[in-house]
């Protein structure tokens, strides 16, 4: 059977021509998307409620707490599994390589609500750390397992190679297999990238703030239209930030592959 | 109260919310399905189609569910609509993507093998050609079952049937007695039903798959 990555931004050549249509229409969509649902939110007549939420302080500090919490999710994911992954290709650490895997496939089976209310109920804490770091926990899988798959599909003639002319082990990964592997760590970073800035919408359940809490207020009041400009806001940073990662993984990856 | 004494005094009412979770999870998926296989056979034969498909497909899947969710609301109100109609939306892209990356695998020869023995263009597409992508297609409404799964958790928040409203309340009652038994229960609940389905689909593809291609 085919295996198929989840968020559906995936190198098969077949359909390179469907990102490469995504990378120009994706900005401009949300440009004239979201600047249409401001316009429309500033230029009507608003409410005492509606004016507390609808204005562009509250707009910018939520869009910041969201961004700041994909930011400091992305960096722990980064972080913590590139170097696992490239610990667990090392010979000694196959034994235990599944063993992580198995968790971190846990992970992500598990609905991130669930994960994210559940890590709050433990610790009892709140803002953004109970926000990011489950939520962490929930998008390290696609990095982990990039990271592992990349290293391992490196030709080993070419780590031979690098071996013979009496590379030492760490320079044979970091200017060897680590560049090689770049391309599938990159797709991975862009897919756990995309699913916290969507798992991020979640963070005001655990006082995260973030662009959540427009669409709960607006939700909650009974005001649609602080509903509406909350989610949208939150579409377009999510498709943002999705054109960032496909912009990285353009301009980031080896020139000599590709 | 331990967890299991939680599940085992709830157990009537885990049930029902397992089954209501399922059953809204499978019925979207199959949906989906449906949709998908139609827009990708409409699209595979041309390029310029598939990457318009893909694409918006890839972009609706980009979208914060718990957003698209919000935007339902005012639409369809609270309930089952609203999360039907986002769990259909989300599982489009798999299915979509795969339908067509497995129509467009189908080996020319045999299509013409096809024609050459006087066969239709409607009895290619339905005995040849969707039989060959069957593998990737129901690999897509796998990975779709598997992410809807998920996403009926957060559906919940708009009175979505299913576990998720045990997340909720257990996130609404936090500090009280049973509030973390609660939304662990769900949150397993999840978990274990994802897996069983994930069975299912194994059974399924082992029963379904034409015998000339099984591996």
């Amino acid at each position: 059977m085919s295996d198929v990555d989840v968020t559906g931004l995936s190198s098969e050549p077949g359909l390179k021509r469907a990102d490469r249509v995504r990378l120009l229409a994706q900005p401009l969509a949300v440009l004239v998307v979201v600047g249409a649902v401001l316009v429309w939110a500033f230029a009507r007549e608003t409410d005492e409620i509606e004016a507390e939420s609808i204005q562009a302080g509250v707009l910018l500090t939520k869009t910041w707490e969201h961004l700041l919490i994909t930011v400091v999710v992305t960096a722990i994911v980064v972080g913590v599994a590139v170097p696992l992954g490239a610990m667990l290709t090392r010979r000694w650490a196959k034994p235990v390589a599944p063993v992580f895997l198995g968790i971190a496939n846990i992970g992500q089976a598990a609905p991130a609500l669930g994960v994210l209310v559940l890590f709050f109920l433990w610790t009892g804490w709140e803002g953004l750390w109970a926000a990011a770091l489950p939520i962490a926990f929930y998008s390290l899988l696609p990095v982990l397992r990039n990271t592992i798959v990349g290293i391992q599909s490196v030709d080993p003639s070419l780590v031979d190679a690098a071996r013979g002319i009496g590379m030492s082990p760490r320079s044979v990964l970091l200017r060897v297999e680590m560049p090689l592997a770049l391309p599938m760590v990159l797709a991975g970073i862009r897919t756990s990238l995309v699913l916290a800035v969507g798992t991020a919408t979640l963070a005001f359940f655990v006082n995260g703030g973030g662009l959540g809490e427009l669409v709960d207020t607006g939700y909650k009041l009974n005001r649609p239209a602080v509903l509406v400009v909350g989610a949208v806001l939150a579409v377009g940073l999510a498709l943002v930030v999705d054109w960032l990662g496909a912009l990285a993984e353009q301009l980031l990856g080896p020139k000599g592959l590709g | 109260m331990t967890l299991f004494d939680y599940i085992a005094d709830r157990w009537d009412r885990l049930a029902l919310q397992s089954w209501l979770h399922v059953s809204e999870v499978v019925q979207s998926t199959l949906l989906a399905a449906v949709l998908g296989v139609l827009i990708g056979v409409a699209v595979y034969r041309s390029p310029v189609g598939s990457a318009v498909a893909t694409g918006l497909a890839s972009t609706i899947l980009t979208i914060p569910s718990f957003a698209l969710l919000g935007l339902l609301i005012p639409v369809f109100g609270l309930g089952p609509t609203p999360a039907v109609v986002a769990l259909v939306l989300y599982a489009l892209l798999p299915i979509t993507r795969n339908t067509i990356v497995g129509l467009a695998g189908v080996d020319p020869a045999v299509t013409d093998a096809a024609k050459g023995i006087g066969m239709g263009r409607l009895a290619v597409l339905t005995r040849v050609e969707l039989r060959l992508a069957w593998p990737a297609i129901l690999a897509g409404m796998r990975v779709a079952t598997q992410m809807l799964m998920g996403i009926a958790v957060i559906a919940a928040y708009a009175k979505g049937p299913g576990l998720g409203g045990e997340v909720f309340s257990g996130l609404t009652r936090a500090g009280s007695a049973n509030a973390t038994n609660q939304a662990l229960a769900g949150t397993l609940g999840v978990v274990v039903l994802a897996l069983l389905l994930e069975g299912v689909y194994f059974f399924i593809a082992r029963f379904t798959v034409s015998r000339g291609i099984r591996g």
